[in-house]
């Protein structure tokens, strides 16, 4: 299942475009600091000025330079959905394998909680932690993580089930393999392509889940972000700011959502086994 | 790999009971957080939250508070005054908070009931007509727009459309439910209602759609290759027939089902929406709340809403297994 599958990626052209996006976001991010031409944090230049040659977005009502604190929002925005993402999977397909192959009493409690933590509405539990605590971005990355695994561990289970049955699993286990290796050697590795939907897929969701926090005022004022630079800027609606205050914040959010969005449609489309089947591609 | 043709997703599906066991354990860890968290806030929390507040407190009142977070009413009291929508006392707006709860309400259910019903409509028979025709230019055209617009977050589409038609052109109000202070009659009401509507609407239609449209769009290809397609068109029956009465209907279900996993998700959504056109739902109650520091409301809205949510859930649980018997059958 594997072995042809990037063969097969990057013929789409989603997966290309996607894939383009997020480099330059990663470029972006790795390079920001040593890219911008002014910190962030300086309040000393003219607020509330065009775009000139010095500030290519202008300043904001702070008097900080636009385009500096646009690269660490971007930044601080893909950073955010890349942990989570990541701690997500983690979980969840440790989750997930183990409910599968152990099956039994372990699967059933291991899914049991995962369907209380699929009902539960996951921005509630980080509004409320976010109002009370003021933590940190980190600790709201953690606790996001700690409620998104669940629909990730669901389908590597799913999947799981469907592989223990297979020809080569089965033959592993009848030459005397044991848990360990079957899960290390045969399943992990299987699975790879389901890693790669439920990271896409999980990262799209806290990128989103990051600058609607942060729109809505529940992150630290002074850490840049997407959602709280519309936030400011839409403030300032009377006067003229829409084009170089307000819109580059709102196409890079867009844009930075619409890479993960992509790559998890195109990976979807391309690895998922019913829908490949059925996509006959 | 052996691959069933209907799109079913092999899921471990509890019984009735144990769905009821399973969304009930969920309402009480809510319940929980929402009864424990500020009782694990270190030190003179009153003092904390309200010394930077817009709220300025009487000494009287901060006495109350004090003693409100400080008391230990054990959980069961919790519990109890929670069913009797004893919910404590916004100090921002000097009313029971069950009050302000009640009043936003309405305008969040109307705002997120006629969003998530058009859009499902609407992305439903959309995905089975796009479906239906598989690789023509407008089918091409319609999931490429779809994907697209999948990827535009709530808050870009809604300040984009709130610049653009309530700022720019005027044709729609930024702001509010309904026109204020206007005694007006009831057709009157109902056309300023929907005309304040219509933005946050379409912002979150835009949103929801293009989900609906690309789930059923696939689950409908799995379904039309499979044999009782054939069959069905082998019968001679009109296509309408065989699109909606015997394809479609099977593609509805992952529609169903996920609306459940997705709906968690979609409240996010809808409470920045309702921030940016400053509609006087939920959204904005709690959004007002974060900046006031006032903790009560903040804390019922969010127990409050995620136990509707939890209960809506739990409700298409059991419509899902009506359209779909095979879930019953399977215990």
């Amino acid at each position: 299942m594997h072995i042809d599958f990037h063969q097969r990626v990057f013929r789409d052209p989603w997966f290309i475009t996607g894939l383009a996006l997020a480099l330059l976001f990663a470029i972006a991010t790795i390079l920001g600091p040593s890219l911008v031409p002014f910190d962030p944090w300086d309040m000393s230049f003219v607020p509330i000025s065009q775009p000139s040659a010095t500030h290519i977005l202008g300043t904001n009502d702070g008097g900080q330079d636009i385009f500096s604190e646009l690269l660490y929002a971007v930044r601080n925005t893909a950073a955010f959905g890349l942990v989570c993402g990541l701690i997500a999977l983690l979980i969840g397909v440790i989750v997930g394998v183990t409910a599968g192959w152990m099956g039994g009493l372990v699967d059933m409690i291991l899914m049991r909680i995962a369907d209380i933590l699929l009902a539960i509405p996951a921005i509630m539990i980080l509004i409320l932690t976010a109002a009370l605590f003021r933590p940190s971005p980190w600790v709201l990355a953690l606790i996001l993580s700690g409620m998104m695994w669940p629909s990730i561990s669901k389908a590597i289970r799913a999947q799981t089930l469907t592989m223990k049955e297979s020809l080569h699993v089965r033959a592993a286990a009848q030459i005397g393999a044991g848990n360990g290796y079957i899960i290390r050697r045969h399943l992990m590795p299987e699975l790879f392509p389901l890693y790669l939907i439920g990271f896409a897929a999980k990262a799209r969701m806290a990128m989103f889940m990051e600058a609607s926090l942060a729109f809505l005022g529940l992150f630290d004022p002074s850490r840049k972000s997407l959602g709280m630079m519309i936030a400011y800027a839409v403030k300032y609606y009377y006067m003229n700011i829409w084009w170089n205050w307000l819109m580059p914040p709102i196409v890079c959010l867009s844009l930075l959502i619409m890479a993960v969005t992509f790559l998890a449609i195109s990976l979807e489309k391309v690895l998922d086994p019913r829908l490949k089947e059925a996509l006959g591609s | 790999m052996q691959i069933n043709m209907v799109p079913h997703p092999k899921r471990s599906t509890p019984g009735r009971l144990g769905t009821i066991i399973t969304f009930s354990l969920a309402a009480l860890a809510m319940i929980y957080l929402s009864y424990s968290l500020p009782r694990l806030l270190p030190g003179d929390f009153v003092t904390a939250m309200y010394s930077s507040s817009h709220v300025t407190l009487t000494a009287e009142q901060e006495a109350e508070l004090r003693a409100y977070y400080t008391e230990e009413p054990g959980f069961g009291r919790y519990l109890f005054k929670l069913v009797r929508l004893d919910w404590g006392y916004s100090y921002a707006f000097l009313t029971p908070v069950s009050e302000l709860f009640f009043g936003a309400l309405p305008w969040t259910l109307l705002l997120l009931g006629t969003a998530n019903v058009l859009s499902m409509f609407i992305g439903f028979v959309t995905g089975v007509e796009a479906a239906w025709r598989r690789d023509s230019r407008l089918e091409k055209g319609m999931v490429g727009g779809m994907t697209v617009l999948e990827g535009i977050p709530e808050i870009s589409t809604g300040i984009i459309l709130l610049v653009v038609f309530a700022l720019k052109l005027q044709w729609f109000p930024a702001a509010g439910a309904e026109t204020a202070y206007a005694e007006v009659s009831l057709l009157a009401r109902l056309a300023t209602i929907s005309h304040h509507l219509a933005l946050p609407l379409t912002t979150l239609i835009l949103s929801y759609f293009p989900g609906n449209f690309l789930m059923t769009r696939n689950s409908m290809i799995m379904v039309i290759k499979a044999p009782f397609i054939t069959t069905a068109k082998a019968k001679g029956l009109p296509p309408g027939r065989i699109r909606y009465a015997h394809a479609a209907r099977n593609a509805l279900l992952p529609l169903v089902t996920r609306f459940g996993l997705r709906f968690a998700f979609m409240i996010t959504g809808a409470l920045v929406v309702e921030r940016i056109y400053s509609y006087p739902g939920l959204g904005t109650l709690l959004f007002n709340a974060i900046q006031a520091r006032d903790l009560p409301v903040v804390q019922a809205v969010v127990l409050i809403s995620s136990l509707i949510v939890l209960a809506i859930i739990l409700g298409l649980e059991f419509i899902y297994r009506m359209i779909d018997p095979r879930i019953e059958h399977a215990h």
